[in-house]
């Protein structure tokens, strides 16, 4: 065994920065890999045909044979999708459209070219229109009758093998035509959409969404008789339905609502060709590659990827034989086929015999890995996250820190906090959101403290906080005068203003008041509705708290002598006034309300007179009780006001939170209630596109840095991201609660002596506290934080009930699939105990490793 | 006088239970002085010295170093800390550093020097307490009179102006307290100022140019180290007589 000197590619040898980075950079990897919902592999297969020629159009006929038209009057035929051949072409115009029925297959192209032919035959025949212009489409009514569509208004029907011309009653230009047994539909430009309940031979306008009227129809399609969609250039959906059993489809078209694009109508992609799979399943595809599936008629439409190295080539047409099996054409002689849908699971296609162990394993082993990958992200970062938060909670409980020191020693900086940090935060959370509160108040109390250093450094003889020092004989007075701001407020103009503690009560209990909970019913188990008055208007709570608290400040700085001293209070003698006092202002503002008191002298004077009484019986009621033979002085209580420990108590209302609700109701409330991942999300994303922009104004090395923010984007912000930043902030902040009690223990158990040494060669509290208790604590409390960290791996499996596909999930997945209980949720037992386990025995080889002499009973050796 | 480092005027400490531990001490110590304090248990000898670099907040009284009055609120707790060592009953030493590196901490994190400077002033004052060949090890695996030594190293490396000692070797085994008092005395004789709470009579006069007994919070008795020998007060002759017993 080498000494830790002796190797040379040893850990330690690399320096102290190096190793941190290392690490940093090995996080943001693992964090920024993409989950399995979210990556998917192309299932369309690039098929290979000697042709480089731009494809069209393609069919499959009624005996799955796929027939691919394309430039310069190129044929191919795949003999059931499997044997590609070129076949020889009668004409050398390019063809543009096909169509398929049971008995024949017909295309047309430029200069009015049409061939066609029967399904069984291997014969093409040419029956050119007699017109130079491009047929946009062309279609077989039920009558075998070949119909063609050209630009302004051009309808042509092939009957008796003659050319007849029909009267469109437009001349816009028609773009797609199609058939239904004897009924057809046209669609053009201007969002025009014709129709025909007899084969083709008159036509009819049908009505179309005002929206769409700018917007060229490019294809327009049945499925059988009870559903038509249709799509335009500027990638909107329209769909239509069969309204009553005595009507028919294709008469009234509606726009769909996009629900994966915002609700907003338009994919925003060129469309180009439509293929209706079923009722509800059409596929899509478009410029640069866009090849999308939807399979609830257009509400989320899931775009698809193109294999690797074809991933912006233009689609033309798709053709499906059903509603797996098919393929698409492009330029540049493209052929893809899927067997699918294009979809990436292979769901129901594999017969596996899933009794066989060995193929169940082989089956379902890349579900579970994906998904122990899946639990292993959100749990480092879930760590990480407890960690850092519980270890500063830990440092709140422990800070002792009293409002008497804050305001003895530290009073600059208390009115740094009050009268510049909190109020400016407010302001920009009243105006932009919590987020920007946060930041507002943690940039001002950091730029403060840099340029407190800055200060101090420059200048030795400056004292004080910014070099300010309140004179001893005025600091009773600012301390007054801040009291005074807190209780009333700090009116700064018209609408800019901070709320005093008794205005944030008197306005939250109104809105409380508001709520009428169980007013109508004397029964109190109706007024218990009140505890749920917090969720029913959370900024009334915040500010009812913050109220309270503001009032307690305030009374106590408005009341400060000098002398920071406790006070006793006589407890019988303060129940008897709070019961009194309860029973009076309940009689003052009962029906009292802000909006609409009438200011009038009786009313002033029935107030006056209630509050006179109420000082008159406080002063005379408590001499009474001793008529009653109860010593009320007997009940003292002594409070010190001024030892109220400011941090300790936000930290303790913390982890009593998130310590006493269970971490399912977490997870929903974090997730589905307050949505944090959304916001998360949300806020990435304006980061990002921020970043983006400035990146954009960095010249050449805009090509660097953007692919890099585009990438962390996508895979931080990108959809389906949500459930995975809901799971880590409420695995960590749940863990946070109970490792800081851990760490909290740890800290107390260091002996105070350590602390006293360490201030008495000069360190601050924090310096000692990171320098000396800190890394003792830790490492004492490296086995009980190991317990919790299991216990955080082992609570991840609740974050499957929010959609993030952990491990737990992709077993619920699997049993769905495969039914095979006992070994799917024995695989997810073993692959959970694995990862513990390893984590186990890492704490105990780092416990062995930080060990040091004298230090808890298992450092004696 | 110009050469007072310390003074202490009319000290008072109430706990917060209610317990009157000093009831107004006054005294002095000049540069270069040593002065022992002793006392038996609860006299508020203790109290008194960690009322000196604030350990403690003293209810009332004065408390000046070099002339400036240091217990006052406003006044910058960490720096005024820094000038005075303190060396404890229990050591202290942080037992996750090596020797060295107890020592260089707060010359690196309090004064700021780089760490070759302050490993250049460690292993002075390690020389000077005896301790160079133990610079790696940890406080764990030294005896308690070797942790001392390193705890009074600790806060000669930052020059102090006073060092106070918290009975330093009460905690320890009567065959290791020779090298410890050995040390401290090395320090008197090089002059630095010192104020020694102790149950050592011997040693406090020995070492000490003056010593201050101090009974029920107040100062009893006050004088050169002679009044061991010829105690004037009859409780000082009380607590003699009860050491001697021991």
């Amino acid at each position: 065994m080498l000494s830790k000197e002796e190797r040379i590619l040893g850990w330690y040898k690399i320096p102290k920065s190096s190793r941190i980075l290392l690490i940093a950079t090995t996080l943001v990897v693992i964090f920024l890999t993409p989950n399995l919902a979210e990556g998917y592999e192309s299932t369309w297969n690039k098929i290979e045909i000697d042709s480089t020629d731009d494809y069209n159009a393609a069919v499959i006929d009624s005996n799955g044979d796929a027939w691919i038209f394309g430039d310069n009057g190129i044929i191919i035929h795949g003999e059931k999708m499997t044997n590609w051949s070129i076949v020889n072409s009668p004409i050398d115009e390019d063809i543009l459209t096909a169509y398929s029925n049971e008995y024949m297959i017909a295309a047309a192209g430029e200069n009015g070219t049409v061939i066609y032919k029967e399904i069984g035959s291997n014969e093409w025949f040419e029956k050119s229109a007699d017109i130079q212009a491009r047929i946009n489409s062309i279609a077989i009514n039920d009558m075998n009758e070949i119909i063609i569509v050209t630009d302004f208004g051009g309808i042509q029907i092939l009957r008796e093998e003659e050319w007849l011309e029909i009267n469109s009653l437009t001349s816009e230009n028609l773009y797609d035509i199609t058939f239904e047994e004897n009924r057809g539909l046209i669609s053009g430009s201007s969002g025009l959409i014709l129709g025909s309940e007899d084969n083709g031979l008159t036509w009819e306008i049908r009505e179309t969404p005002g929206i769409i009227s700018e917007s060229e129809i490019v294809s327009i399609g049945f499925y059988k008789a009870n559903r038509a969609y249709a799509i335009t250039s500027n990638g909107q959906i329209l769909k239509s339905t069969q309204e009553a059993l005595t009507t028919t489809v294709g008469y009234s078209w509606t726009i769909k609502e996009i629900e994966s694009e915002n609700y907003t109508t338009s994919l925003n992609v060129n469309l180009t060709a439509l293929e209706i799979l079923s009722t509800t399943k059409i596929l899509l595809a478009g410029d640069n590659g866009y090849v999308a599936l939807s399979k609830d008629g257009g509400n989320i439409v899931t775009p698809q990827l193109l294999p690797d190295g074809f991933e912006n080539q233009k689609i033309n047409d798709i053709a499906m034989e059903n509603a797996f099996r098919g393929i698409i054409v492009g330029n540049n002689g493209n052929v893809f086929y899927t067997e699918n849908g294009g979809e990436d699971e292979p769901v129901g296609f594999e017969v596996i015999d899933l009794s066989n162990f060995s193929e169940f394993v082989d089956f379902t082993k890349d579900n579970l890995w994906e998904g122990l990958k899946s639990t292993i992200k959100i749990v480092i970062f879930g760590i990480l996250l407890g960690f850092f938060l519980g270890i500063i909670l830990a440092m709140c409980k422990t800070a002792p820190t009293t409002l008497k020191q804050m305001i003895e020693s530290d009073l600059e900086k208390t009115l740094v906090l009050f009268w510049l940090a909190i109020p400016t935060s407010i302001l920009f959370t009243r105006d932009s959101g919590i987020g920007l509160g946060i930041f507002t108040f943690l940039t001002i109390i950091g730029i403060t403290i840099l340029l407190d250093y800055y200060i101090n450094k420059n200048n030795t003889d400056s004292e004080g906080f910014l070099g300010i020092l309140i004179p001893n004989n005025h600091r009773n007075k600012v301390i007054r005068l801040l009291g005074l701001s807190l209780l009333i407020g700090m009116p700064i103009s018209e609408e800019w203003g901070f709320d005093g503690g008794a205005e944030l009560i008197y306005s939250a209990l109104n809105d409380f008041h508001d709520f009428q909970l169980g007013s109508d019913t004397p029964k109190l188990s109706a007024q218990l509705g009140y505890i749920f008055a917090p969720i029913g208007d959370p900024s009334a709570f915040f500010r009812l708290i913050i109220g309270i608290g503001l009032t307690y400040l305030g009374i106590l700085f408005l009341t400060v002598n000098g002398s920071f001293s406790k006070k006793t209070l006589f407890a019988g003698k303060l129940f008897v006034v709070v019961i009194l006092w309860s029973i009076i202002l309940t009689e003052l503002f009962v029906d009292f309300n802000i909006n609409n008191f009438e200011f009038s002298i009786t009313n002033l004077m029935k107030y006056l007179l209630i509050l006179g009484l109420g000082l008159f019986m406080t002063r005379k009621i408590i001499p009474a009780f001793s008529w009653t033979g109860v010593e009320l002085k007997k009940y003292n209580i002594t409070i010190d006001p001024w030892s109220l420990r400011p941090l300790n108590s936000l930290a303790t209302l913390y982890t009593d939170f998130f310590r006493n609700t269970p971490l399912l109701v977490q997870f929903m409330f974090i997730h589905f209630g307050v949505q944090l991942g959304k916001h998360i999300q949300n806020i990435g994303i304006d980061v990002t596109d921020d970043l983006t922009m400035i990146s954009s104004h960095l010249g050449p090395l805009d090509s660097l840095f953007s692919p890099m923010i585009d990438y962390v984007s996508e895979s931080l912000f990108g959809p389906g991201k949500r459930s995975y930043l809901s799971a880590i902030f409420a695995l960590g902040l749940n863990s946070a609660a109970y490792q800081c009690e851990t760490i909290r223990g740890a800290i107390a158990a260091i002996p105070s002596g350590q602390m006293e040494a360490g201030r008495s060669i000069g360190l601050t509290y924090m310096g000692t506290m990171r320098l000396i208790i800190l890394p003792q604590a830790i490492r004492i409390c490296i086995p009980p934080l190991g317990n919790e960290m299991v216990n955080l791996v082992l609570n991840s499996s609740l974050a499957s009930v929010i959609a993030y596909t952990e491990l737990t999930r992709q077993g619920k997945l699997v049993v769905a699939i495969t039914f095979q209980i006992f070994w799917t949720w024995g695989m997810v037992m073993i692959a959970y105990f694995v990862v513990t386990w390893t984590l186990a025995l890492l704490l105990r080889r780092l416990e062995e490793k930080t060990r040091i002499p004298g230090l808890g009973i298992s450092g004696g050796n | 006088m110009e050469d007072e480092v310390l003074i202490i005027e009319n000290l008072e400490k109430i706990y917060s239970g209610g317990v009157h531990a000093v009831r107004g001490v006054s005294f002095k110590v000049r540069k270069g002085e040593s002065v022992a304090i002793i006392g038996s248990s609860g006299s508020g000898k203790s109290t008194v010295l960690r009322c000196i670099n604030r350990l403690i907040e003293p209810t009332l009284g004065v408390i000046k170093l070099n002339g400036e009055v240091i217990n006052n609120p406003l006044a910058n707790v960490n720096e005024i800390r820094a000038k005075i060592g303190m060396v404890f009953q229990s050591f202290e030493l942080f037992s996750h550093l090596k020797v060295l590196e107890n020592i260089t901490l707060g010359l690196r994190h309090v004064r700021g020097m780089n760490k070759e400077e302050a490993e250049k002033i460690a292993l002075e004052v390690l020389e000077r307490v005896d301790m160079l060949d133990r610079i790696d090890a940890y406080p764990g695996n030294l005896s308690g009179g070797q942790k001392q030594r390193v705890a009074i190293a600790r806060s000669l490396a930052m020059h102090p102006e006073v060092i106070l000692f918290d009975e330093p070797t009460s905690a320890l085994d009567p065959e290791l307290i020779g090298s410890v008092l050995q040390t401290i005395r090395g320090l008197a004789d090089e002059g630095m100022t010192m104020v020694i709470v102790t149950h050592e009579i011997n040693f406090a006069r020995d070492v000490a140019d003056r010593i201050i007994y101090m009974d029920k919070g107040i100062i009893a008795e006050e004088g050169p180290s002679d009044i061991i020998e010829n105690p004037k007060t009859e409780r000082l002759k009380e607590f003699l007589s009860a050491m001697d017993d021991e």
